[in-house]
């Protein structure tokens, strides 16, 4: 039963391609960047002085970088820390509900309600 | 002398009072030899500096992490064990019985006991109030492959619980908390 | 990885990094209908999806040159497509994407297709978190294991398995009892 619906899944959730227009639209997009970056590239070609200017500024940047990187990482890692306490307090949270919701299936089984339910004998519920 | 014995009495007392107060937190055993046979097994352990540090990255403008952010105020701890096994029986309703012996402690009311027959599906809810607050919440779902023990810790607002209708899929329990005065009779 | 992305060389990847047109060209094809797919069943609609895949490749033209294989390309863009996906909708209401027009084309029109599962797991896709969403959807739409899709989505494994449970449980139990939740979903 499982597999038989995992394969059922499979194959209603096969990907599906989008519109031909779309996709060429998407290809002229991308690559007319691509084509743009690539210009950029050589006109802003430097020559043998600039390069050596860049290359101190760059290594005054790094070791302006080396200094705040330790901060940054460990801003990093309590940002991972709390986005994984986050998602555990939703899933905690989503778990409670479906087991309250189960429950619940039962009282309402058992309350009087104006259309008839099947056989609510089966639920025994004691609040 | 008298000051001494006084001190004495105290201290032997002391871990009486302790053993006295009623605690919101169960124990909740390993359980790893049936973590070995589950197929699946959630162990979630989020005391109150982890909630307060999943709060910081809630967005409050978004209405499910609000609602979260709402019920997690208040709230000293989440700890949830759950367990699924690929066929019927695999544990005893024993396994879960030092949980359940731990629900008979002062403090602990059943609010809500369902058996299903239908969907083989038993869940009790308790609560533990202190001055007409909800101060811990212990629920035990035992279903034929999975059995789940979740135990909320910390002052639970069972209106905000009632708000999460839609947001998880928390249906609205029409369920009263307990006076703390008159606590229902356990069964 | 559908016919197309496999059909997709490590050496085209590497001409594409150098900036040949028609091996980056090559690369959108192969990779599209992933994009695309993960982005439709994500955010719900055919718009939304289009600029979504447009913003996804055009953030890997930039990026090319840190992409090392094809194994590394496909795990970027479900990667990427993914987090976009869910800031997207976290940023908006839920219910703006629940349009009965779009929902019909999220669902492959697979020959001999069974219409209930159809309906119900297109129901189910509305209904679920979009974390949970994305789970669903790289399992069974990108055939991913548990253990990739929970580095795809940074996410527990604990959490990608619960997901794929709980949405497994709620497929099973509509098609098991649709009356009862055509009833429910009436009243509600």
């Amino acid at each position: 039963m499982s597999e038989d619906l995992e394969s059922r899944l499979r194959a209603a959730l096969t990907p599906v391609a989008p519109d031909d227009e779309f996709t060429q639209k998407l290809i002229a997009r991308v690559t007319a960047e691509q084509g743009s970056q690539a210009h950029a590239r050589g006109t802003h070609r430097r020559g043998p002085t600039a390069t050596a200017w860049w290359l101190s500024a760059g290594v005054a940047a790094s070791l302006l970088i080396a200094v705040g990187a330790q901060h940054h990482l460990q801003e990093r890692r309590e940002t991972e820390r709390g986005l994984e306490a986050r998602r555990e307090v939703i899933e905690a949270l989503r778990m409670t509900s479906q087991k309250l919701n189960l429950a619940y299936e039962v009282i309402k089984s058992q309350s009087p309600s104006p259309s008839p339910s099947p056989s609510p004998a089966d639920d025994k519920p004691g609040v | 002398m008298r000051n001494c014995s006084l001190r004495m009495v105290l201290a032997l007392m002391a871990p009486a009072l302790v053993w006295a107060a009623p605690n919101p937190r169960l124990v909740l055993p390993e359980f790893s030899a049936l973590a070995q046979k589950a197929t699946e097994s959630v162990t979630i352990t989020l005391d109150s500096a982890l909630l307060a540090m999943a709060g910081r990255f809630l967005n409050g403008d978004d209405p499910q992490d609000a609602a979260t952010r709402e019920i997690l105020r208040g709230l000293q701890g989440i700890y949830i064990r759950s367990y699924t096994f690929d066929k019927d029986a695999a544990y005893q309703q024993s396994d879960i019985d030092a949980v359940r012996n731990q629900l008979t402690a002062p403090g602990w009311n059943r609010l809500v006991q369902t058996r299903s027959r239908k969907s083989q599906a038993d869940v009790d809810i308790y609560i533990m109030v202190a001055n007409n607050q909800a101060t811990g919440l212990a629920l035990i779902a035992s279903e034929p492959r999975q059995f789940t023990i979740v135990n909320i810790v910390g002052a639970i607002d069972l209106d905000k619980l009632h708000k999460l209708e839609g947001q998880f899929g928390v249906p609205k329990l029409d369920i009263d908390v307990p006076k703390a005065a008159a606590p229902k009779p356990k069964k | 990885m559908n016919e197309a992305a496999a059909g997709f060389s490590d050496e085209q990847l590497v001409k594409a990094r150098a900036g040949d047109s028609a091996a980056l060209a090559l690369l959108i094809r192969a990779h599209q209908r992933s994009v695309y797919s993960l982005a439709l069943r994500l955010l719900g609609t055919k718009e939304l999806a289009e600029d979504l895949t447009q913003e996804v490749f055009m953030q890997l033209n930039g990026n090319l040159k840190s992409i090392a294989s094809n194994t590394h390309l496909l795990f970027w863009l479900r990667k990427v497509t993914s987090f976009r996906a869910i800031d997207q909708l976290r940023r908006r209401s839920r219910i703006e994407m629940t349009s009965l027009e779009d929902e019909a084309s999220l669902i492959s029109p697979a020959e001999g297709g069974d219409p209930l599962l159809q309906r119900h797991l297109q129901q189910l896709l509305m209904e679920l978190s979009p974390p949970a969403r994305a789970v669903l959807l790289l399992r069974y739409q990108e055939d991913l294991d548990p253990v990739d899709i929970a580095r795809t989505l940074e996410m527990p494994i604990n959490t990608v398995k619960s997901h794929l449970q709980r949405s497994l449980g709620i497929l099973r139990q509509r098609i098991a009892h649709p009356d009862r939740h055509r009833c429910e979903d009436e009243s509600t």
